[in-house]
């Protein structure tokens, strides 16, 4: 009796322990087993441009399931939705069939409207589930820009990406009380915590403007049977990207998912991320920096006997031939090499690379935008002479082209340099201001330097090789640029980069354009011929839709009829041209012409360039 | 003066044993409801399923516990080859095919047409009334081992049938139970520990024989290891109480019952009484059968003769071992088994048969004029 009376007590203590001292503890656990939390799933914020336009936003679809045991008209359930669903209605029937099958996912991402019409239908067997999917109202613009979400709706890259703080607002949960099973009990009352919708992206982006963009990238690629054709379009005063395009891409409605290779290849934003050599665009960094240390004036003369012995180098000019003696705007009109190598040289690295930090090679721009790159400037110390001279003309030297851009706007917006970005500021639902883009501007050259370089870099679109990027009445300015690309450390031969990078208004520029054409597989790959030509579109383009008016009066045109040049010497050809006031470019190294584009006997117009194709 | 002495008899009963056992029952069968009725809705359509079936269990219990209390208990003396024998056959039964069942992995139960039946609930009862017997009539070779053999024997012949069902819980009850009632008939203390020593070589080559063991025994000592294997039941149960806390969620309330807690109405219907009535509510049910023990072994050492005292005690011990044991699995303090409560658990063999030893004792204090000495356990 005392055995069980002891036991007895010590059974008591042990359920004490339990029932009172540990309940905290075990009660909190139990709870977590007796509520099911469901997210609610909070909405993705919207993505604006600067207009005010929705670029990204978040819409409800439906996914459409069918329990086949549940169907009492098989027949009416497979044809009402395969009507209003697209799908084969005999496939359809047969799935239905299966009764081993407990439930069957008809569809996902169903339209709002479609998904509420079948509801409505109230179809036994027929079950719905509303999600939030990512709506794209202009489909396949800015595909690399706006990166993807995935399925669960996280960004993952791009805009979405970077900014997923911010866009994916905090999901609430409803508690709802149910047996292990799962199933909800018949007195539960379900207590909601709603969700907080993400914040709203306002962008620099204009729509409009991206479009010009879109079309300009499509038809290059197209025209040139490129490789790939990439645009930036930037607010040369504020530092806003405008507009972002990048060919071949995907719709945005349609991303590869299952197609890995493809998706990280197409939604790779290269203008960011990848660097290329600038080549002669890079010239315009060579001759503002020079121009602002004091290294050249306006009286400087150089002379081109078609090359440059360096450190006992001979780095040719473009024009085999020679450019002669030239001043300093004839040298940037005629894109001469050998003058940009005196330019490099006089300067002494130490200068130069003062100058090119500040334009912002070698480190990242501070762009919001995932996996920057720095671009590829050799360390100053290890810079010989000839690296130099070659970094004077655009070779030697690796730059994404969005710091291309942002240091041209630098060069030609009176001499500040803003970080690009995409993003202004970030508000929420109630109009709270979460985040503003500050720009940590600095000033990189004088006023005086940059109102000269925009002279320069206007005569080489109104005289020079930058003749195909002009629109009639108006100022533009630009540099034409032409790469050649590097494979595993040598010269890939007939691979090019083109490219072309202009300003608009000339005498007081918004806007900046780079326009790149990655290996365009033509015998024209001259930047001149192949970029500058979309340059000029676009500026067009923005021109009518800001409504900024023409400056200059139209001239009459002058055409000349192109003269018979095949089979004649190069110098002769050239002199030729050069009488007729024709611009020009050479494809290939020989001495004699095979032929020319345009045609003998075809107008053209005054101050155009045409191409010389020797053997 | 027969006759009179005869009607003394009927009149002569236990008020407070009865009254608590009765009270136990009819709290047995609301708890039983509370527990199962969500369960019984879901598996069974019904949520009286369980509280049903409990309902004619008690009435059938009530029947026996009243005819048992009529009847002079000395009859089972007559009886006790055949109650033995019954028990045997029962065990044996179980393992013929179509007339065992076969539940979680066991055959404990015997098909009959209305309800099945638990062989081993029945064989308990069958040792108590032969042992009983045994060592009322051979109380004077109790100190021999020669003598305490047939007890031992016909012990450990039970316990390796209801092994083999195999059912550890029961088996143990079964040990327990014959130890005690070889110490109150007088057996030696060394008879004892020569008895305890297969017992325990026993315990290991279970443990090798089926490894689950070791599992369950594991998962007792801490149950977060396993939280979805092993440990789960315990875990369920440790909620079920801690949610209790000192006076529960009140009747009906639990959520535990809600297919969380395992075997809620039946081996853990402790952990729902917990969680509905607090800390308060076990203590009070506690009490309860601490009053019943009391009763029983006041009714043992009052009999008249040894049967009646070795009965009652037999019957005491019987309630207090397996309650104890019950309270200490649901409240993780031993290895879980599964052993129903007496008088609570969902379950109509175990509740018919403790129902009936109640009526036993009631004839036991009937039929005692005076008291007799009578060994009592410590």
């Amino acid at each position: 009796m005392i055995s069980i009376t002891f036991l007895f007590c010590a059974l008591l203590g042990r359920l004490c322990y339990l029932q009172l001292f540990a309940s905290d503890m075990l009660s909190a656990r139990a709870a977590e087993q007796w509520y099911r939390d469901l997210p609610l799933k909070a909405k993705r914020g919207t993505i604006y441009d600067c207009n005010g336009n929705i670029i990204v936003d978040s819409k409800d679809v439906f996914t459409v399931y069918v329990r086949p045991r549940a169907v009492t008209d098989r027949a009416a359930v497979a044809k009402a939705l395969s009507s209003a669903l697209n799908l084969d209605e005999t496939k359809l029937v047969e799935k239905l069939s299966r009764s081993s099958v407990s439930e069957i996912t008809v569809k996902k991402g169903v339209d709002f409207e479609t998904g509420s019409y079948l509801r409505d239908l109230g179809l036994d067997g027929v079950y719905f589930s509303v999600d939030s999917a990512r709506n794209y109202p202009y489909g396949k613009y800015l595909t690399q820009v706006l990166g993807y979400t995935n399925a669960d709706n996280e960004g993952q890259n791009g805009l979405e990406g970077y900014y997923d703080k911010f866009l994916k607002g905090v999901d609430g949960f409803s508690l709802t009380a149910t047996d292990n099973s799962g199933v909800e009990l018949e007195n539960n009352t379900t207590k909601y915590i709603p969700a907080v919708a993400g914040a709203d992206l306002n962008s620099g982006i204009d729509v409009e403007i991206q479009s010009f963009a879109e079309a300009a990238v499509d038809a290059a690629k197209l025209e040139w049977n490129a490789l790939s054709a990439s645009m930036i379009v930037l607010n040369v005063k504020t530092g806003e990207i405008s507009a972002m395009a990048k060919t071949p891409s995907y719709d945005l409605a349609d991303i590869p998912r299952n197609d890995v290779n493809m998706l990280n290849a197409y939604s790779k934003n290269t203008m960011i991320v990848d660097v290329y050599e600038p080549g002669s665009t890079f010239k315009i960094f060579t001759t503002a920096a020079a121009i602002e240390s004091g290294s050249v004036n306006d009286e400087s003369t150089f002379f081109c006997p078609g090359y440059r012995m360096v450190d006992g180098q001979r780095i040719k000019c473009w024009r085999t031939i020679g450019h002669g003696s030239q001043h300093l705007a004839e040298g940037v009109k005629n894109s001469c090499n050998c003058v940009f190598m005196d330019l490099a040289l006089r300067m002494g690295t130490e200068k130069f690379y003062d100058y090119l930090e500040k334009f912002g090679f070698g480190s990242k721009t501070g762009v919001d935008f995932f996996s920057e790159s720095s671009g590829l400037l050799m360390n100053e110390k290890s810079v010989k002479t000839v690296d130099l001279a070659r970094i004077g003309f655009g070779q030697a030297v690796a730059v994404t082209p969005l710091q291309l851009i942002s240091g041209v706007a630098a060069v030609v917006n009176g001499g500040i340099y803003h970080t690009p970005h995409f993003v202004n500021n970030i508000t929420d639902g109630m109009g709270n201001v979460l985040y503003t883009f500050s720009d940590e501007n600095r000033r990189v050259l004088s006023e005086g330097t940059s109102e000269k370089m925009r002279a320069l870099l206007e005569a080489v679109v109104s005289e020079g090789s930058g003749k195909k990027a002009a629109v009639e009445g108006y100022r533009i300015g630009g540099k034409t640029g032409t790469a050649q690309k590097y494979e595993n450390g040598a010269i890939a031969q007939g691979k090019y980069v083109s490219s072309f990078v202009g300003f608009a208004p000339a005498a007081d520029p918004q806007y900046a354009i780079l326009m790149i054409v990655d290996e365009p597989s033509s015998y024209a790959y001259y930047g001149s011929i192949v970029a500058a030509p979309y340059v000029g579109q676009v500026f067009k383009k923005i021109f009518d839709y800001k409504g900024i008016a023409p400056t200059e009066e139209i001239k009459e045109k002058e055409y000349v009829e192109m003269p018979f040049l095949d089979g004649k010497g190069l110098n002769e050809s050239v002199n030729a041209l050069e009488a007729l006031g024709l611009n020009y470019e050479i494809a290939g190294e020989g001495e004699k012409v095979i032929s020319t584009l345009p045609l003998v006997g075809e107008k053209v117009e005054k101050g155009d360039i045409v191409l010389l194709r020797t053997e | 003066m027969k006759r009179a002495d005869d009607k003394q008899h009927y009149l002569r009963f236990d008020p407070v044993l009865a009254v608590s056992v009765t009270g136990l029952v009819l709290f047995g069968i609301i708890m039983v409801y509370s527990a199962s009725s969500y369960n019984a809705e879901v598996n069974y359509g019904n949520e009286y399923y369980y509280m049903y079936k409990q309902i004619i269990g008690a009435i059938l219990g009530f029947s026996a516990m009243f005819v048992l209390s009529v009847i002079d208990y000395h009859i089972l003396i007559k009886f006790r080859y055949v109650i033995l024998g019954i028990s045997y056959v029962l065990l044996i039964l179980v393992f013929i095919p179509g007339v065992g069942v076969e539940n979680y992995g066991a055959k404990r139960w015997i098909n009959l047409p209305f309800f099945t039946i638990q062989a081993s609930e029945i064989a308990k009862f069958g040792f108590i009334v032969f042992a009983a017997a045994y060592m009322a009539k051979n109380h004077k070779k109790m100190n021999t081992f020669l003598g305490i053999l047939p007890v031992l024997a016909v012990g450990a012949s039970m316990c390796v049938l209801i092994i083999l069902e195999p059912n550890m819980s029961i088996t143990m009850c079964v040990i327990m139970l014959m130890f005690a009632m070889l110490f109150v008939g007088g057996a030696r203390i060394k008879h004892f520990v020569l008895m305890a020593v297969p017992v325990l070589l026993l315990v290991p080559v279970l443990i090798v024989l089926e490894p689950y063991r070791l599992d369950r025994l594991m998962a007792f000592l801490n149950p977060w290891e396993s939280p979805l294997e092993e440990g789960y039941q315990l875990i369920q149960s440790f909620y079920a109480l801690g949610s209790g806390r000192l006076f529960g969620v009140g009747l009906f309330n639990s959520r535990q019952k809600y297919l969380f807690l395992p075997f809620s109405e039946s081996d853990f219907i402790f952990s729902v009484i917990g969680e509905e009535l607090g800390f308060f509510g076990c203590v009070a049910v506690i009490a309860v059968y601490v009053v019943i023990i009391w009763r029983a072994v006041r009714i043992a050492k009052n009999s008249n003769d040894r049967f009646g005292c070795y009965l009652s005690t037999g019957i005491a011990a019987l309630i207090a071992v397996q309650t104890c044991i019950n309270i200490a699995v649901v409240s993780g303090s031993i290895p879980p088994t599964g052993l129903p409560l007496p008088f609570v658990s969902a379950g109509s063999s175990s509740l018919i048969v403790f129902c009936a030893s109640v009526g036993v004792l009631l004839s036991v204090e009937r039929f005692s004029h005076k008291s007799v000495k009578c060994l009592i356990g410590k």
